[in-house]
């Protein structure tokens, strides 16, 4: 008979070789799904690969995973510190806003000078999305509101906010009454390196390099972590809690901010509604993935991108649904769940 | 005359890792009688009671349910055996009404629920006990006393003639203590068999009639109530000297370091756990607490840590009022805590070793500037404490889950004596248990370490749940009752008997 026995502590290689397992066994059961539903297997990962192989392709790719990576490496601090954030994806919205906010204040009120209009776009998409993810965590720490919910549903609070300023107030008045707000002049789009692929995987780069010293040698990071393998322990040890978890939030949500930052400012120009296909919620299975190592984060982002990219080809190509991809992504974190099992669990033979 | 009993344990035998909790254990039930199971916390009750149950399975031992030996895996293969469990801790539906939650989990009750009826046996079963419960109220609604009645409740209307109760008195009041007692003998009367779990003497005379008394994880003793008296409990119950002795040197006593007045404060259940402690520890003092676990005990160290609010009195260390000042303030006073289970609540155990002597040391200006940490200075200091505390661990790298119980142990110890104010002595320490769990090496090496630092001029506030350790180390010790003090000598005044008796007591024997 088969029984489950829990693993003292899962070793740093179980833990990869279990979730490389999982990631093969998410492509062997996304195969056998469309297999059953008639598609051509083979043709089908042949596409999804090419995007790899094929540098405009793979540039692309890059361009689409990098508000996926950004979001995520904010999940990473949000994760480490046992802040369970759903909420990049309205972090993001808020990014935005606050990114297409300084375009406005520039373009209408010449507020801020051209040279300072990048920075000022990042600062102001940092904190608009930390802010968004402190109303969440400032309810955990008063009133211990669960944080999972809250973060959830303070998406589509944000979802709907963009929806009101691009209808309403924030309308391009030259734009034919379409739900847009003006186009964003070339000193606010982030172009730097030539192209915006290059652009982002800069900053991306930085800010994995950012998390990634936040947690190896800071105080702050040595707290956060601490705080999210035992809150106990944490407040035995004289750690200030409550103010810990206010700015890992902060620094988490921030994170995502640019990332919506990078969506309004590289990728489309403008802000305009459902501007995210719902890069936040991909960045979760990302930062599972990367089992919150700023680094893999940068890679594992990459394959989403590639995916994003892949799934207009299989829709051009192979006629299936755009949801294709969606598929493929759920069965991954799927997988993903039933490896975090397997880690702490093993199977054992017994009579 | 020969009754069958109605339960027979021959032999149990439970290990867990590091401790044997019970040891050959033989137990019988007989019908008609409430047999009390005595012995302190860890004594190894509820973990035999759990056996019965079927929640453990014993390594060793067979188990006779009315003259039948029986394998029990699992609550459901107790329950068909006619044995139930009252736990601590409720396991009901708050939400739910009292009926509903009887009926939950009822096979009897058919696929319909055939309400009329079922409303009628609950009635009548209360009826038998005098209780006087709504079966139409919600179950948030009822007194703690109410709720232990619908337990037992769904225990009778499933026909259980075998019934546990762990601590059942604890969280009741003493008119709900005695009306329980009352249904408890009417019970027996009717020829079920109860095992009352306690660690309350009075409890054993008032209701028992035969006694069992467990220690370490063994049987001690078994006898009728009447043929016992409290003091012979008492010392079967906190045991007989220890073989080991320790080398005391005379230290001076030095000034006043910690000082309580009229300290007051709330346990986790919101009720006054310590209500109107005083205490003075001088420099070079050891002082021991004694008393029953739950006494208000482990309450104290952790408002004397910063752990608890106080919510009356004042603290003063050096004269300073430090009365909830909070953890860090009271670290960087010098106050350091080792906390009841500190291998759970003072370590990380998915941390590295060298994460974990960090905890309080990464603040420190030795091992950190402004924002970052200097981790190759902790690493190197970490290497010199595994030699110096002989921890059974090859570099600070390795996760603290990979270490022992002891180890663990010598860990927090190594951090918190040597490291809290950068290479000063600690000013107070709060040992809170510091050898509960540890052989006879480990716990030698915890009480020299604490004599050591006595001589080094710290103050020291000792717990333990063995009296002889208490007895032996202590410069002076103090009895706690019901979250006062009941009383305060030298250890030289008193035999161990008598302080157990005023543990159990409450008051000055």
């Amino acid at each position: 008979m088969f029984k489950l026995e829990r693993r003292v502590y899962p070793s740093r290689k179980t833990s990869g070789l279990v979730i490389f397992l999982s990631f093969l066994l998410a492509f062997f059961v996304t195969g056998l799904i469309f297999y059953f539903l008639g598609v051509n297997v083979v043709q089908f990962y042949l596409i999804i690969g090419n995007v790899f192989i094929t540098p405009v392709l793979f540039l692309q790719a890059v361009f689409r995973s990098i508000p996926i990576i950004l979001s995520s490496l904010g999940l990473v601090v949000a994760f480490r510190m046992g802040f369970w954030n759903i909420g990049a994806e309205g972090q993001i919205y808020l990014g935005m806003v606050a990114a297409t906010g300084i375009v406005i204040l520039h373009v209408f009120y010449d507020a801020i000078p051209i040279s300072l209009m990048l920075i000022a776009m990042g600062v102001a998409s940092f904190l608009a999305g930390g802010a968004w993810c402190l109303i969440a965590a400032s309810l955990k720490a008063k009133l211990g509101v669960n944080e999972v919910l809250t973060t959830l549903m303070l998406n589509y609070i944000a979802i709907l906010f963009v929806d009101y300023l691009v209808y309403g107030p924030w309308r391009d008045p030259e734009g034919w009454g379409f739900a847009l707000s003006i186009p964003f002049p070339d000193y606010a789009t982030l172009t730097f390196g030539g192209h915006p692929s290059v652009a982002g995987i800069t900053i991306s780069v930085a800010v994995a390099a950012l998390v990634y010293v936040l947690f190896k040698y800071t105080k702050l990071g040595f707290v956060l972590s601490v705080l999210g393998k035992s809150s106990e322990v944490a407040k035995y040890a004289g750690m200030s809690v409550g103010r810990a978890t206010l700015l890992g939030s902060l620094i988490s949500g921030g994170i995502a901010g640019l990332g919506g930052f990078y969506v309004v400012s590289g990728m489309i120009g403008r802000l305009r509604p459902r501007a995210s296909p719902g890069y936040g919620y991909t960045a979760i299975i990302v930062a599972m993935l990367a089992q919150l190592n700023p680094w893999l984060i940068l890679p594992a982002g990459i394959f989403f991108g590639g995916l994003l990219t892949a799934g207009d080809a299989l829709q051009s190509l192979l006629r299936l649904p755009a949801s294709t991809i969606t598929v493929f992504q759920s069965v991954i974190f799927l997988c993903i769940v039933l490896a975090e099992f397997f880690m702490r669990y093993k199977v054992v033979l017994k009579r | 005359m020969s009754v069958t009993p109605l339960v027979e344990l021959r032999g149990i035998v439970k290990k867990f890792p590091n401790v044997v909790a019970n040891d050959h254990v033989d137990f019988s039930l007989m019908p008609g009688e409430v047999h009390a199971l005595l012995g302190e916390n860890a004594a190894g009750k509820t973990t035999l009671m759990n056996i019965l149950y079927g929640l453990y399975h014993p390594d060793e031992g067979e188990i006779y349910v009315k003259g039948k030996k029986v394998k029990i895996r699992s609550p459901a293969d107790s329950i068909k055996l006619g044995i139930g469990m009252v736990h601590q801790s409720f396991r009901l539906i708050p939400v739910h009404t009292v009926w509903e939650n009887v009926v939950l989990g009822l096979k009897e009750a058919g696929f319909i629920l055939n309400k009329k009826k079922l409303a009628e046996t609950v009635k009548k079963v209360c009826e038998e006990y005098g209780w006087n419960i709504d079966p139409n109220a919600k179950v948030w609604q009822l007194s703690v006393g109410e709720k232990q009645q619908v337990e037992l409740l769904k225990l009778l209307i499933r026909n259980v003639d075998i019934l546990i109760l762990d601590e059942p008195t604890s969280v009741l009041t003493p008119q709900e203590t005695k009306n329980l007692f009352k249904a408890l003998r009417i019970m027996a009367e009717k020829g079920k068999g109860i095992i009352l779990i306690t660690h309350k003497l009075e409890e054993v005379f008032e209701v028992g009639d035969r006694v069992t008394v467990m220690r370490k994880g063994k049987v001690v003793a078994t006898k009728p109530t009447n043929e016992v008296t409290a003091e012979e409990l008492a010392n079967l119950m906190i045991g007989r000297p220890v073989l080991f002795k320790l080398e005391k040197p005379e230290v001076k006593k030095g000034n006043v370091v910690l000082e309580a007045i009229g300290l007051k404060a709330m346990g986790d259940r919101g009720v006054l756990a310590l209500d109107d402690v005083n205490l003075r520890v001088h420099s070079g003092e050891i002082l021991g607490i004694a008393g029953v676990a739950g006494n208000g005990q482990e309450e104290l160290v952790e408002v004397l840590a910063g752990m608890r609010k106080a919510h009356g009195g004042r603290v003063f260390i050096d004269g300073e009022d430090v009365t909830n000042k909070g953890v860090k303030y009271l670290i960087e006073k010098g106050v350091v805590y080792i906390p009841p289970e500190s291998t759970r609540w003072a370590l990380v155990r998915e941390m590295r070793l060298v994460e974990n002597v960090a905890l309080k040391l990464y603040r420190s200006k030795d091992f950190s500037s402004t924002f970052t940490i200097n981790w190759r200075k902790l690493f190197e200091f970490s290497k010199k404490l595994i030699e110096e505390y002989d921890i059974a661990a090859h570099s600070p790298s390795i996760l603290a889950s990979a270490l022992s119980g002891g180890n663990l142990q010598k860990v927090v110890l190594a951090r918190e004596l040597s490291t809290t104010r950068d290479g000063k002595v600690p000013k107070l320490i709060l040992a809170a248990y510091p050898t509960k769990g540890l052989d006879v090496a480990a716990t030698e090496f915890v009480q020299s370490l604490l004599l050591k630092y006595r001589s080094l001029g710290s103050a020291i506030i000792f717990l333990s749940e063995d009296l002889e350790e208490i007895m032996m180390l202590s410069d002076r010790v103090v009895v706690m009752s019901r979250g006062r003090i009941a009383g305060e000598f030298l250890p030289t005044e008193k035999t161990i008997e008598e302080v157990g008796m005023m543990m159990v007591k409450g008051s000055a024997a």
